[in-house]
């Protein structure tokens, strides 16, 4: 029987495990068996994959800035979703508020996700600073650390983010555009009342990340097999859908640099907590 | 003498795994299915040993009152009950690295909806009398926090 590949993957929601079940036994069915470990946080997924205790890992942005870091690039990323390509982040604003432009934050509060979310705040702290804003001094942020650990994958951050604006806590709120589209679709934001005064340049989310010495031909196999995921497919769809993608695609690294950017002006891998 | 015994008051259920992944649970001349142990999944097969173990405090109960009741002569229609239960740390069981907590149910609550035009002291006396003497009430109340509530609907 052929190895399993070990394959590491972060639950923000036990939930989230019933996604990677299905994912293991498409590859069961493609004759390249996974087997998933579960973590409760990346600082733990990463450690593990360092030490080469499992062999393949869905890693946040963060986490994937954070292996490099600490293997000094040992490792590559094989694929990802079509979703996880060219995000943005938005800052959402009541309407009439006199906030037009980023500049307009200045002696404002803002507020964001968790500590470690790419997207609700260490991106747009960066895009902020990029703007002359400086966190603490320039403007205040108040921070929904839901769930810290999980490097944002849970929404919540956000969430109670947008309900301190909406609450008139803070003046201004940070999401991916992903949420926003959604929450304007299904009515938890009122797109009437709030708009997006500006967005962040684009970046790139989650990735499978592969140490560079695994052997080429398993590689080879594991990532077809996961690239003939098709959504025409009915059995396929369900896991799409649940997992936000329409297609997996190759992996890049091209699309990390506001995010490398930003734990370097703001220290992030530095800070004790 | 007596007409009982001492290996009486014991009860068997006898359950088979087979390789295929079913589950079966064998009890007098009864049997009946069951699916993992719980599931995060809405689709899952079959019902789970975590939904047995809440669907035995709900029988519990509305069979305790339907039976009480007929023997105290109250009025009773029907008796619904909805059960809740929230596990100490769920990653537990998926044994996702990290997770420390307690596997096991944390808090369960039982919502009782007695349908009764007896009056109100009646129906309140039956309930106290029914939790009093419920074994599955009485087991989970020494291991878990257990919150049972009910309402009288007309």
């Amino acid at each position: 029987m052929t190895k399993p590949i070990t394959l590491g993957a972060v639950l923000y929601d036990p939930k989230v495990s019933v996604i990677w079940e299905i994912i293991c036994d498409f590859f069961d069915q493609n004759g390249v068996p996974v087997d998933p470990v579960f973590f409760t946080n990346y600082e733990r997924q990463v450690d593990t994959l360092i030490a080469g205790s499992i062999d393949v890992a869905w890693n946040s942005p963060l986490a994937w800035l954070d292996t490099q870091r600490r293997s000094s690039n040992e490792f590559r990323a094989v694929a990802m979703r079509d979703t996880d390509r060219d995000r943005t982040s938005c800052f959402v604003v009541r309407k009439g508020s006199g906030i037009e432009r980023l500049a307009d934050l200045r002696g404002k509060t803002v507020a964001m996700g968790a500590a470690d979310s790419p997207q609700a705040t260490l991106i747009p702290i960066e895009v902020l600073r990029r703007a002359g804003l400086a966190a603490g001094s320039d403007y205040q942020v108040q921070r929904f650390d839901v769930l810290v650990g999980k490097h944002g994958d849970h929404i919540g951050g956000e969430r109670d983010a947008f309900q301190a604006l909406a609450g008139g806590k803070a003046e201004a709120s940070t999401m991916l555009d992903l949420n926003w589209q959604t929450w304007t679709a299904d009515g938890t934001i009122n797109a009437d009342e709030f708009t997006v005064v500006a967005s962040t340049g684009t970046f790139d989310h989650c990735v499978f990340a592969l140490r560079r010495d695994f052997p080429q031909d398993v590689v080879e196999r594991w990532t077809a097999a996961l690239l003939s995921m098709s959504y025409d497919n009915p059995k396929h769809r369900e896991m799409m859908d649940m997992e936000g993608l329409k297609a997996w695609v190759p992996g890049r690294t091209s699309g990390f640099e506001l995010l490398t950017s930003a734990v370097e002006h703001q220290r992030f891998f530095g800070r004790t907590s | 003498m007596g007409i009982g015994s001492v290996d009486e008051t014991r009860w068997t259920v006898r359950v088979t795994a087979v390789p295929q992944g079913g589950v079966r649970a064998h009890v007098r001349k009864f049997s009946f299915e069951a699916g993992a142990p719980l599931s995060f999944d809405v689709e899952h097969p079959a019902v789970t040993a975590l939904e047995y173990l809440l669907g035995a405090l709900g029988v519990d109960i509305a069979s305790g009152i339907r039976h009480l009741a007929r023997k105290r002569r109250v009025e009773v229609d029907d008796v619904e009950v909805v059960v809740h239960g929230r596990l100490g740390d769920p990653l537990r069981f998926l044994r996702a690295v990290g997770a420390e907590g307690d596997p096991a149910l944390e808090w369960i609550e039982a919502k009782v909806y007695i349908s009764s035009l007896e009056d109100e002291r009646i129906v309140s006396s039956l309930w106290d009398e029914v939790l009093a003497v419920a074994p599955v009430v009485n087991t989970l109340r020494k291991a878990t926090r257990l919150d049972l509530v009910y309402q009288q609907v007309l």
